[in-house]
């Protein structure tokens, strides 16, 4: 660790450390394997033979588990990195340290995206070069293309709910309390919201026009993932009710435009919360 | 450049509508120890942050190492020593390895957290997780990591608690050295008779007030504690002399500390005792004193 010279990289490298010790990573890495490896040879199992799915289906059917999965991995992953610090003692000794509270922010965002993207990217990546080795019908820049779209947004969605971990545990003062806060949070962006959506749409209200829905899709940041997931696939082929998430006019550009506006007022609202933190 | 390390004057804090201070004021310096002394809850704490910049006061002013106002600005350029109470560190780290986080943090070469291993006695527990640390290694850590950068300013916050006698020895060894070298150290504990030999003052704080502030026997002079005289065949010159018998309380003389000085006069030239024992008022003693009769010190409450 003394290699580092920067305090960002150097606390980022104790949150990496810490991750793999307490076993997050190795516990999160083996679940994200096994989700991703079930979706896609659940055909071959229930036929008996090999079976693989096309693309569009197992990327959707991946991203429908993922949109659950993943912001609890992130929770998990980050609900104590302040209220923790804060119990035993050891923020309080670290701001008596020529550090800043923005160092120490970004040192831990840091650390959290790298044990995200590390687990995210074995899991998932070796999903892919299975599928590449042992299914002929897909085309590898094809299929290469769709996972790493899958990885670039969920971890976007993962990097979301670290930053709405960050900022509870900053404003909690027992770990008890910040994890049933998150565990609402969670609730109510992945069930409640996608719930109350989905029946928006079907239910075919008169003033539910496809101008609403793109603000309620934009007002949530795991619905942005959807409809980035859903974009992604095929261009608006999408089937269902779901059709509408998928042909919303933000664009794929636009939907990671407004996926980076989320992080950026998040990432603005923790700064602000810890500048103002009282100890 | 003769700078008074650590000046605070007339501080006052509030959390919410709680006065935790009021009205305190102090200065340490250089190669000085101050003994930070009261009871749970007094203000200990708080007025070591207050040193910190880590709160800021409702009023008063802090001047640290001759820079006013906030701190925080100031703070890259002192350097500082802190181990706050209770902490506990990361338990899934080693501890060569919060050592070397913090040493990395602060900028310290890594063979300085080697040899503060060795010194603290932790080489052969230092590639353990912190987890199977006793609480007294723990704390011998947090006192490793405190002096990590020989810091010109030492802030420690109960740092005996959890020591076993040889390593509070110890320690108030480094605090020593650390002096030696011009450190304004600023000790917060409950262990009186421990503190008693290695400070150069104290300030007794109760419910966020100063009750008393000076060296020991500045202390001493200004609580009602009576000072003990005893000399051979004591009881028999008690006998034959009126004005001793005064003074003589359970088997000693008793005297105030400003008889002090007419009392050992008296016994020199009109006795021609020239061998007796003084038992100084202990800071225990004078403590507990001052905790039941707290209005004692006249310039803290101007
Ligand atoms: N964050 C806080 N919020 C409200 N009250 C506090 C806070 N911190 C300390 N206090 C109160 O301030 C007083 C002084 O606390 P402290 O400085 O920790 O005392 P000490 O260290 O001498 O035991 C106590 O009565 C405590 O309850
Ligand atoms: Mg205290």
């Amino acid at each position: 660790m003394n290699k580092l010279t920067s305090p960002v990289l150097i606390i980022a490298a104790k949150e990496i450390c810490d991750c793999s010790r307490n076993h997050w990573m190795g516990f999160m890495g083996s679940i994200f394997l096994l989700l991703s490896l079930s979706v896609t040879f659940a055909g071959s199992a229930v036929t008996g033979s090999l079976y693989l799915p096309d693309l569009a289906s197992l990327m959707s059917s991946l991203s429908t588990i993922s949109v659950f999965i993943i912001p609890l991995a992130a929770i998990l992953l980050s609900y104590d990195s302040f209220v923790g610090e804060d119990e035993s003692g050891t923020l309080l000794l670290l701001l008596s340290y020529p550090l800043t509270r923005s160092q120490i922010l970004c040192g831990k965002l840091l650390g959290h995206m790298t044990v995200m993207l590390l687990a995210t990217g074995f899991s998932f990546g070796l999903t892919a070069i299975l599928l590449l080795l042992i299914g002929e019908q897909y085309q590898a820049s094809e299929l290469i293309a769709a996972f790493a779209q899958f990885l670039l947004s969920s971890n976007l969605l993962a990097l979301t709910f670290i930053l709405f971990s960050y900022i509870v545990s900053l404003k909690s003062t027992e770990k008890a309390k910040a994890v049933g806060c998150l565990l609402l949070v969670w609730f109510l962006f992945v069930l409640i919201y996608d719930l109350l959506l989905l029946t928006i749409l079907v239910s075919d209200l008169s003033f539910v026009n496809q101008y609403v829905v793109n603000i309620l899709i934009a007002l949530s940041p795991t619905d942005l993932y959807r409809a980035i997931n859903l974009m992604a696939i095929d261009g608006g082929d999408a089937r269902g009710s779901l059709a509408m998430i998928s042909q919303s006019d933000w664009g794929l550009a636009g939907t990671y435009a407004l996926m980076l506006s989320w992080i950026a007022v998040l990432s603005w609202i923790s700064h602000g919360v810890f500048k103002r933190k009282r100890l | 450049m003769n700078e008074i390390p650590i000046k605070l004057t007339d501080i006052g804090l509030k959390y919410d509508d709680f006065t935790a201070l009021d009205g305190v004021s102090f200065e340490v310096e250089s190669g000085q120890t101050m003994a930070l002394l009261g009871h749970n809850g007094a203000g200990k704490s708080s007025l070591i942050k207050i040193i910190l910049g880590l709160i800021t006061p409702s009023s008063g002013s802090v001047n640290i190492m001759g820079s006013q106002g906030k701190l925080s600005h100031h703070k890259h350029k002192i350097n500082l020593g802190y181990l706050p109470e209770d902490v506990s560190f990361y338990d899934k780290l080693t501890g060569r390895e919060v050592l070397n986080y913090f040493a990395a943090l602060k900028r310290v070469r890594p063979t300085r957290v080697a040899d503060l291993i060795d010194e603290f006695g932790l080489g052969y527990a230092q590639d353990r997780q912190l987890k199977t640390y006793s609480k007294g290694m723990k704390q011998r850590l947090g006192v490793a990591q405190a002096i990590l950068s020989e810091p010109g300013i030492l802030l420690l916050d109960e740092p005996t608690v959890g020591l076993d006698p040889q390593a509070s020895k110890f320690l108030y060894g480094k605090i020593n050295q650390l002096k030696q070298a011009g450190c304004a150290v600023v000790v917060s504990t409950h262990e009186l008779s421990l503190v008693e030999s290695h400070m150069d003052t104290a300030l007794i704080m109760s419910k966020g007030r100063r009750l008393a502030l000076g060296t020991s026997s500045e202390l001493s002079a200004g609580s009602s504690i009576k000072t003990g005289i005893e000399f051979a065949e004591l009881a028999s010159w008690v006998e034959r002399d009126h004005y001793l018998r005064r003074f003589f309380i359970d088997g000693r003389l008793q005297v105030e500390s400003a008889q002090k000085q007419q009392m050992i006069k008296y016994l020199v030239s009109q006795c021609q005792i020239f061998d007796f024992t003084l038992h100084k008022p202990k800071l225990e003693d004078i403590y507990h004193d001052l905790m039941m009769h707290p209005l004692v010190d006249q310039s803290a409450q101007q």
